[in-house]
């Protein structure tokens, strides 16, 4: 069949091009606002999601993962004794301060692990070797984090509240959703680096034993352990992710302009669909005279929405791919795996196809005269 | 089919209700068949245009029963109008109506594509449609680049898609100069003559009542007079030319 509907669209242009600008408006807010939503998300619960522990132990009532608070080691051998724990280690995260080469002070999170079983070690090395971090004073950054670290190299020796330690090595992928650094060293190096008294730790690591279900030993432990709260993998990672989402607002907010984005598209695009519609309304009433049906027109609209929805979201991905290269450069990263991309697009299809509805109404409505008049 | 193609019972389009209600085709009773070329006359407001349109199957009578060959289109649900559009009915408008953002062969294509003929067949069949009217060196204009005649050619051409038994015009010549106009009601009246199409045309344009077999004249939603080149009277007019 003839594209009547493509014809129409690049007929006019200027409309064309109006009613692409909104389309691509709404793909690149939607597009950088959910990328920095998610990559927002998974930051906030990016140690936990790594960490091969089946459930962590923490102090009563604590809000997420970075306001960790420290409580008794005697936790720990409590928690290895419980049936179903496979092994049980200390896990700490303390806030410190980071000595600048100007003079100034860094706010950094130190995370200490066991070097021996490696457990809540990071997990991407990018430089340097993870044993070295049993050395005293031994400590890997993120090499997200050197800049705002003043650039240290390894082998380079820094100073984090008055204590000295050195490079050993770089890590990928280890950035704290709060923006202070993560520095990871061995759990007796990480107690003088923070201000973490001897004999606490801030959380316990828990594998569950093959034959136990993790609910059940979750339960187990719950029971057994006074004074903290015990939670799966999966409920630390939500209830730190939910306190950033909904309690600060903060991914609230992006998720909003999101929606905005969206919403301003539609009116955009409806607009201009209608206003298409309504220039063309003539040719619409002609067609019927020839012999279409209100479904001949309804796919004409559609088809409208539908050229409009790819060409707008290729161009908009354009200019979204643009934006992230500059954000990337000013330490803003988005997060967006495949299926998101794919959700957009259904979402700019949504917002096009929904943007005609209004059309289709006047075509149904369409009075027969109208091809008549002069 | 040997009888009337199309048979309007006592025909009546009231738009609106009670107080406000407007009578635009008043108990109308017509019988009309293929071969034929008939003009519609009347003053601006008396119904020629609800009237078209009800034989066109774009409105449906409020009284009155209205017939397409065998088809009761005054029974019919408002889904099977198309269809009875697509297989009888070819329309020419006043101002063309064509579709600017195509040529004139896509516009034809297009009316073909409404019914159902695609791909080669439809290039084809528009091809001929158009060397029919004597567009075909106009082929890849668009409409703002041709003349009015031209525009109604196009028309025309785009009305014979599907090759329908009945041609409906609604003043094909209102915005045509006056040989032009001639043109194209030559044309019409040739389809009815050579090719039996049933030609019925809405128009305000004396000088081309001797074109007609049949004129037909409409006051206040009703056909008050009627003539027919068979009569007397229809010769005296072609005699005379008026």
């Amino acid at each position: 069949m003839v594209s009547l509907a493509r014809k129409n669209l690049f007929h006019d242009r200027v409309r064309f091009a109006v009613a692409l600008l909104g389309i691509q408006f709404a793909v690149v807010l939607m597009t950088l606002q959910i990328g920095f939503f998610l990559k927002f998300m998974t930051n906030a619960s990016v140690l936990i999601d790594h960490i091969e522990a089946d459930i962590w132990i923490t102090a009563k009532n604590l809000k997420n993962f970075d306001f960790g608070l420290p409580f008794s080691e005697q936790k720990l051998y409590e928690a290895r004794r419980v049936p179903g724990v496979l092994w049980a280690e200390k896990f700490l995260m303390g806030f410190s301060y980071w000595k600048m080469p100007d003079g100034g002070q860094e706010t950094i999170q130190v995370i200490g692990f066991d070097p021996e079983t490696r457990i809540g070690a990071p997990w991407d090395i990018v430089e340097g070797n993870l044993d070295d971090v049993k050395s005293f004073t031994q400590i890997f950054i993120d090499e997200a984090d050197r800049e705002r670290l003043g650039f240290p190299r390894v082998g380079d020796e820094v100073e984090i509240i008055g204590q000295r330690a050195r490079i050993a090595g770089i890590t990928r992928g280890a950035k704290s959703f709060v923006g202070s650094p993560f520095v990871f060293t061995s759990f007796k190096n990480a107690l003088k680096l923070s201000f973490i008294p001897p004999g606490q730790t801030v959380y316990i690591l828990v594998k569950v034993a093959p034959g136990y279900t993790v609910e059940e030993v979750k339960e187990h432990l719950a029971r057994t352990l006074t004074g903290v709260d015990v939670y799966t993998k999966r409920e630390f990672s939500w209830k730190s992710r939910r306190y950033w989402l909904l309690v600060t607002g903060a991914g609230i907010a992006l998720l909003s302009t999101a929606l905005l984005g969206l919403l301003v598209g539609t009116v955009i695009v409806g607009q201009t669909i209608y206003a298409s519609t309504m220039e063309h309304l003539k040719e619409f009433g002609t067609l019927k005279a020839l012999g279409a049906s209100n479904a001949d027109l309804y796919r004409i609209i559609l088809a409208q929405a539908l050229i409009m929805a790819v060409i707008g979201y290729a161009t908009g991905m354009l200019l979204a791919r643009a934006f992230l290269i500059v954000a990337r450069r000013a330490g803003l990263e988005a997060y967006l795996p495949l299926e998101v991309l794919a959700g957009i697009f259904g979402l700019t299809l949504l917002m096009c196809i929904g943007a005609s509805i209004l059309s289709i109404y006047k075509v149904t409505k369409l009075d027969p005269a109208l091809v008549f008049r002069s | 089919m040997s009888g009337p193609w199309l048979v309007l019972d006592r025909v009546s389009k009231v738009y609106g209700d009670g107080a406000s209600a407007v009578v635009a085709v008043r108990e109308v009773s017509l019988e009309l068949q293929g071969g034929r070329f008939v003009l519609l006359m009347g003053p601006s407001g008396s119904g020629k245009t609800t009237l078209l349109m009800l034989m066109g199957c774009l409105l449906k009578p409020t009284r009155g029963r209205l017939f397409l060959f065998e088809h009761e289109v005054s029974a019919l649900d408002e889904r099977t109008l198309p269809f009875l559009r697509r297989r009888y009915i070819g329309f020419v408008f006043q101002t063309f109506n064509l579709f600017p953002a195509l040529t004139a062969l896509e516009n034809v294509e297009l009316a073909l594509n409404l019914k159902g003929i695609n791909g080669r067949e439809a290039q084809r069949q528009a091809l001929a449609l158009l060397a029919r009217v004597g567009l075909s060196e106009r082929l890849h204009f668009l409409p703002r680049d041709l003349s009015g005649g031209e525009k109604q050619r196009v028309a025309l051409a785009r009305a014979l898609a599907g090759d329908p038994p009945i041609l409906l015009a609604d003043e094909p010549t209102g915005m045509l100069d006056s040989r032009t106009g001639r043109q194209i009601v030559e044309l019409l009246a040739d389809l009815a003559r050579t090719e039996g199409r049933l030609v019925f045309m809405v128009t305000h344009d004396q000088r081309v009542r001797d074109l007609a077999d049949d004129v037909l004249f409409m006051e206040d939603g009703s056909i008050v007079a009627r003539e027919s080149a068979d009569d007397l009277w229809g010769a005296v007019f072609r005699r005379e030319g008026r």
